[in-house]
C-alpha cells in the first residue's frame, strides 16, 4: 500500500545520493547522542546542592604589611567590626573558601594509633558562628561554644577535641550508626576528636573533588601570615555590603592588603571548564543538526527536480497531492531509520571508547532512543518543505519535452 | 587552461547561489569548529621548553606511605610530585647536574615608600640561583643572586618585568630597596617579559597561570619561616623527636618542594641517577623511604603529558570537532553531487566535443577547491570568532591558549583544500564518467 517496492528501487537507482545522506544522518546520532550526554552529566555536577546560602556570601582574605602583627587582636576586631554592619547576617574566620577550589584535606581513622583505613575529609577551622554564617542546616547534636575556641600559633600542633561533620562523612565513618559522640583520630595519633554535631551538608572546597561532601569544622584560628572570612549579607545585600566592606576593614587598619571575592563568583570559576564544555558541545549538537537538515532539504529538492517528470506522469495517472508528498516523506524516512540504526551502533562504539579513555560519562539506552526519535522527527521536517513544493507539481508536466 | 576553469567554476557557483552558498557554509562551519579546537589543543599542547627536551629533568622521589602509593588526583606514575624539604636540601648537596633548582610558590605583600604606590600581594617563587638560567629566563637588568644565598639568608630579590613596571615605571631599579612583608628587600634583578604557556616548571595550581612577580633566594627559609603556597601533602604527622615549630615543619615527611636538574649528557644522566639510587639507600638505613626504591627523572614533554595538561575533555572536544567536520564533508560530497549530476548535459556535450575524461575531472575537481578556498577562508573567519569565543567563555582561564599562530593558519586554510578535495573528489570522477550519447540523444 506504501508503494515500497518502485521507491526502494527509484532509491537504489540514487543510492549514493541516498548513502550520503544516511551516513550524515549516522554520524550526527553518534556525535549527538554522545554530546547530549555528557552536557547531562555536567549539568548535574553544577545543579548539585552545596548546602550553603551561596547567593548571599563574601569570602575575605587580608595579609599584613608590618613583620610583626597581632593577628588574634585583628581577628576579633574585624569580625566585630563585620558583624554589626547593617546588612550583615554574620561573620567567620576561616582557612579556606567555600567551593574556591583552595583548601586544607586531612585522612581520619576512627580508633586510635591507626595507619591503613583512613577516610580523607576537607576541613575548616572556624568559630562558632559558622553555621549561620554558611546558612548550613544542623541536623544532630549542638554547635561549638565560644569557651571550645582554640587560638594557635604559627607552627603550633593543633589537637582538636571537638568537631562537626557534615551526614555524608558521617555516613561513611559510621555506617549503620550514629556517629554523634563518636571519635575521630589522626594516623598513628591517639588523641580522640569527639564528634558533637553533625550538619545535613556541605561540598567544600572542592566540588570536583571526587570525595567532596566529606567535611569537618573545627573551632580554631590558627595565626599565619594572612587569614580569612566569611561573610553572610541579607537577601539583596550582597553587593552593596561587598562595596562597603574593602573600605571598613582598611579605615579599621590601614596596614594590610584585603581581597574580596563573592562566592558564586568562586562557584562560576570552579565550574568555568564544565561550562565551557557545556556550551561548546550544545553549539555543535545544534550547528550538526542545523547542517544535516539543510543536506537533506538540498538533496530532497534536487531529486524533486530530476523527477519533475515522474511526478507529473504519476499525477495524470491519478495520484492524489498527498500520494506524492507521502512518497517522499516516506521515501526520507527509510534513509533516516538507515541511517538512525548505523548511527546508534557507532554511538554506542564511540561510547565505549570515550569513556574507558577519556573517563566520560556512559550512553543510557533512552538517552539514544530519545535523540534518534529527534533526528527522525528533523529529517522528516526538513523534508516536509519540498515534498509539499512537490504535490504541487502540475500533471501537465507530463506532456512537455518528452 | 586552470584559469578558464576557474573562471567557468566561479560561473558555475554563480548559477546556484544558494546551493554554493550551503556548500561553503558547510566547509566553513566545519573548518571554523575543528581549528577552534585543533588551535586550543595545539596551544594547550606546546612545550615551552622544547629546545632543551633532552637535558631538562623534574626530578621525584618515592618517599612516600609504605602502606600505599601517593595517588593523589589520579594521575601521575603514583609517585608524589614534589620533594620533603629534607631530601631537596640533600639533592643540592650533588655537584653533577650543570644547573639544579629546588624552588617553591609563596606570596608577599609589597610595599614601597612611594606612597603612591598601594601596597599589593605578589606571588613569589622560592628558588635557588639557577632557575634563570636553568629556565631560560632572560634579564633585562642585573642577575641572580650568588650561590650562598641559597644557604644562608640574603635579602635580595628579583622583579618580574611587569612587577617593575608596577614600582618602577619600567626604569633600571637595581640597588632599589621595597618592603616584602615589611622586611628590605634589595633589588638585584629584573626579569624581561617572560610567561611560559603552559607554566611547564610548576603544574600544580593550574597549567596556564602567569610567572611569578617576584624571585627570592632558598636561603630565607628559615629566617621567615616561609610555607609552601603551593600544594603541601603529607600522610605521617610523627614530628621528628625533639623538633617543635617551623623545624619540625621543615624535617616532616610533607612534600612541597618542585626539583629540576640540567644533565648535558646520558653520562651525565646515569651517574645522576646512581647518586639519587644511593641517597634513598642512605635515607632507608635511617627508616625513611620505606617503600621499593624507585625515583624518576621526567624531560619536560613528559612531564607535561603526566600531568595531564591536554585534558580529557580537550581530546573529546577534538574527536568532536574532527567527526563535525567529517559530516560537513559528507554534506559538501551530497551537495556536490546533486550539482555536478544537474549539469550532467554539459558535460556530456563537452565529452562530445572532445574534451577528454581527465578534462572533465579537472574542470570539476577546480570547482569544488573553489568552494575549498572560500570555505577555508570563511572557515579561518569562524575559527577567530570561535576563539574569542572561547576565551570569554573560559572567563580569563584560556587567554594565553586560545590564539592562532601563523602555523595553525595555514592548517586551516590546508585543511579546508584537502576537505574540499575529499569532498569533490568522487563527484568530479561520476561526472567525468558521463556517457555523451544519453544527453545527445534527449536534446
Amino acid at each position: 500500500m506504501f508503494e515500497l517496492k518502485p521507491m526502494l528501487s527509484a532509491l537504489w537507482r540514487n543510492k549514493v545520493s541516498a548513502m550520503l545522506i544516511a551516513l550524515q544522518i549516522a554520524l550526527t546520532l553518534a556525535i549527538v547522542s554522545n554530546a547530549v550526554t555528557i552536557i547531562q552529566e555536567r549539568q548535574e555536577k553544577i545543579a548539585r546542592p552545596t548546602g550553603i546560602d551561596v547567593e548571599n556570601l563574601i569570602a575575605v582574605t587580608f595579609m599584613p604589611v608590618p613583620a610583626d602583627y597581632d593577628m588574634a587582636g585583628a581577628v576579633a576586631a574585624d569580625l566585630d567590626l563585620m558583624r554589626s554592619m547593617p546588612g550583615v547576617v554574620d561573620a567567620s574566620v576561616t582557612n579556606q573558601a567555600p567551593i574556591s577550589g583552595s583548601g586544607s584535606a586531612s585522612g581520619y581513622f576512627f580508633e586510635p594509633n591507626q595507619e591503613v583505613g583512613d577516610i580523607t575529609a576537607n576541613y575548616y577551622q572556624t568559630d562558632p558562628h559558622f553555621i549561620n554564617t554558611l546558612g548550613l542546616k544542623l541536623t544532630a547534636g549542638r554547635n561549638f561554644r565560644e569557651d571550645e575556641m582554640d587560638i594557635l600559633g604559627p607552627h603550633q600542633n593543633y589537637n582538636a577535641d571537638v568537631a562537626i561533620i557534615t551526614q555524608q562523612f558521617a555516613d561513611q565513618a559510621f555506617p549503620g550508626e550514629s556517629a554523634l559522640g563518636k571519635y575521630l583520630y589522626g594516623g598513628r595519633d591517639d588523641h580522640p576528636t569527639q564528634i558533637i554535631g553533625i550538619v545535613e551538608r556541605h561540598i567544600g572546597a572542592w566540588p570536583g573533588w571526587s570525595l567532596a561532601g566529606n567535611v569537618v569544622f573545627y573551632p580554631v584560628m590558627a595565626e599565619g601570615n594572612h587569614k580569612r572570612y566569611l561573610v553572610r549579607t541579607e537577601p539583596g545585600q550582597r553587593d552593596e555590603i561587598f562595596k562597603q566592606l574593602e573600605d571598613k576593614l582598611a579605615e579599621r587598619d590601614p596596614q594590610r592588603v584585603i581581597h574580596l571575592e563573592t562566592t558564586e563568583n568562586h562557584m562560576k570559576e570552579t565550574y568555568s571548564s564544565d561550562n565551557l564544555m557545556i556550551k561548546v558541545l550544545t553549539l555543535v549538537v545544534s550547528l550538526l543538526t542545523f547542517i544535516v537538515a539543510l543536506g537533506i532539504v538540498g538533496l530532497t529538492i534536487f531529486w524533486i527536480n530530476q523527477r519533475a517528470k515522474q511526478i507529473g506522469i504519476r499525477r495524470a495517472l491519478g495520484a492524489s497531492r498527498r500520494n506524492i508528498s507521502r512518497y517522499f516523506l516516506l521515501e526520507n524516512s527509510i534513509i533516516a531509520i538507515t541511517g538512525l540504526v548505523l548511527g546508534g551502533t557507532a554511538a554506542m562504539l564511540i561510547n565505549g571508547l570515550i569513556a574507558s579513555n577519556f573517563s566520560q560519562p556512559l550512553l543510557s539506552l533512552p538517552m539514544l532512543i530519545t535523540c534518534a526519535l529527534v533526528l527522525l522527527l528533523v529529517s522528516l521536517l526538513a523534508a516536509l518543505v519540498p515534498a509539499l513544493r512537490a504535490a504541487n507539481i502540475s500533471p501537465a508536466m507530463a506532456t512537455r519535452s518528452v | 587552461m586552470i584559469g578558464y576553469y576557474i573562471s567557468l567554476a566561479l560561473r558555475s557557483l554563480r548559477g546556484t547561489p544558494i546551493l554554493s552558498a550551503l556548500m561553503i557554509a558547510a566547509i566553513a562551519v566545519g573548518v571554523g569548529a575543528s581549528m577552534t579546537v585543533l588551535t586550543v589543543n595545539y596551544m594547550t599542547s606546546k612545550n615551552p621548553l622544547v629546545d632543551k627536551d633532552d637535558q631538562l629533568y623534574a626530578v621525584q622521589l618515592d618517599g612516600w606511605d609504605p602502606n600505599e602509593a601517593y595517588n593523589r588526583g589520579a594521575k601521575g606514575n603514583q609517585m608524589p610530585w614534589q620533594l620533603t624539604y629534607r631530601d631537596a636540601t640533600a639533592l643540592l648537596r650533588s655537584d653533577i647536574p650543570k644547573r639544579q633548582v629546588a624552588m617553591h610558590k609563596f606570596g608577599f605583600t609589597v610595599s614601597v615608600d612611594d606612597a603612591e604606590v598601594r601596597p599589593f600581594v605578589a606571588v613569589t617563587r622560592v628558588t635557588t640561583r639557577d632557575f634563570f638560567a636553568l629556565f631560560d629566563a632572560p634579564f633585562q637588568y642585573g642577575g641572580t643572586w650568588e650561590k650562598s644565598a641559597d644557604e644562608s639568608p640574603k635579602q635580595v630579590v628579583v622583579l618580574s618585568q611587569a612587577t617593575n613596571e608596577k614600582l618602577f615605571g619600567d626604569k633600571n631599579s637595581v640597588g632599589e630597596v621595597i618592603q616584602l612583608n615589611g622586611e628590605a628587600f634589595t633589588v638585584i634583578g629584573v626579569l624581561k617579559e617572560w610567561n611560559p604557556s603552559p607554566k611547564v616548571y610548576d603544574l600544580n595550581n593550574g597549567h596556564f597561570q602567569d610567572s611569578e612577580e617576584l624571585y627570592i633566594p632558598f636561603g630565607l627559609h628559615r629566617k621567615f619561616e616561609i610555607h609552601s603556597w603551593g600544594n603541601n601533602n603529607g600522610w605521617n604527622s610523627d614530628i621528628a623527636k625533639g623538633l617543635t615549630g617551623y623545624e619540625a615543619h621543615l624535617h616532616s615527611e610533607s612534600v612541597w618542594i618542585q626539583y629540576w636538574v640540567e644533565l648535558e649528557n646520558g653520562a651525565q644522566k646515569r651517574e645522576y641517577e646512581e647518586f639519587l639510587a644511593n641517597h634513598i639507600r642512605q635515607q632507608k638505613e635511617q627508616g625513611r623511604f620505606q617503600r621499593p626504591l624507585k625515583f624518576a627523572l621526567s624531560r619536560p614533554s613528559e612531564w607535561l603529558v603526566m600531568n595531564e595538561v591536554l585534558d580529557h575533555d580537550s581530546r573529546v572536544l577534538a574527536w568532536c570537532a574532527l567527526a563535525f567536520l567529517l559530516v560537513c564533508v559528507v554534506n559538501a560530497i551530497a551537495l556536490l553531487l546533486a550539482k555536478f549530476l544537474r549539469k550532467a548535459p554539459e558535460a556530456g556535450v563537452r565529452r562530445a566535443l572532445g574534451a577528454s575524461r581527465q578534462s572533465i575531472f579537472v574542470q570539476h575537481l577546480m570547482e569544488s577547491s573553489c568552494i575549498g578556498v572560500l570555505g577555508g577562508i570563511a572557515g579561518i573567519g569562524l575559527a577567530l570568532l570561535g576563539l574569542t569565543g572561547v576565551r570569554v567563555l573560559a572567563g580569563g582561564g584560556f587567554d594565553r591558549v586560545a590564539h592562532m599562530d601563523w602555523a595553525m593558519v595555514f592548517a586551516a586554510i590546508g585543511l579546508a583544500i584537502v576537505a574540499s578535495l575529499l569532498a569533490g573528489l568522487y563527484p568530479a570522477w561520476r561526472i567525468s564518467q558521463t556517457n555523451p550519447s544519453i544527453y545527445l540523444k534527449t536534446q
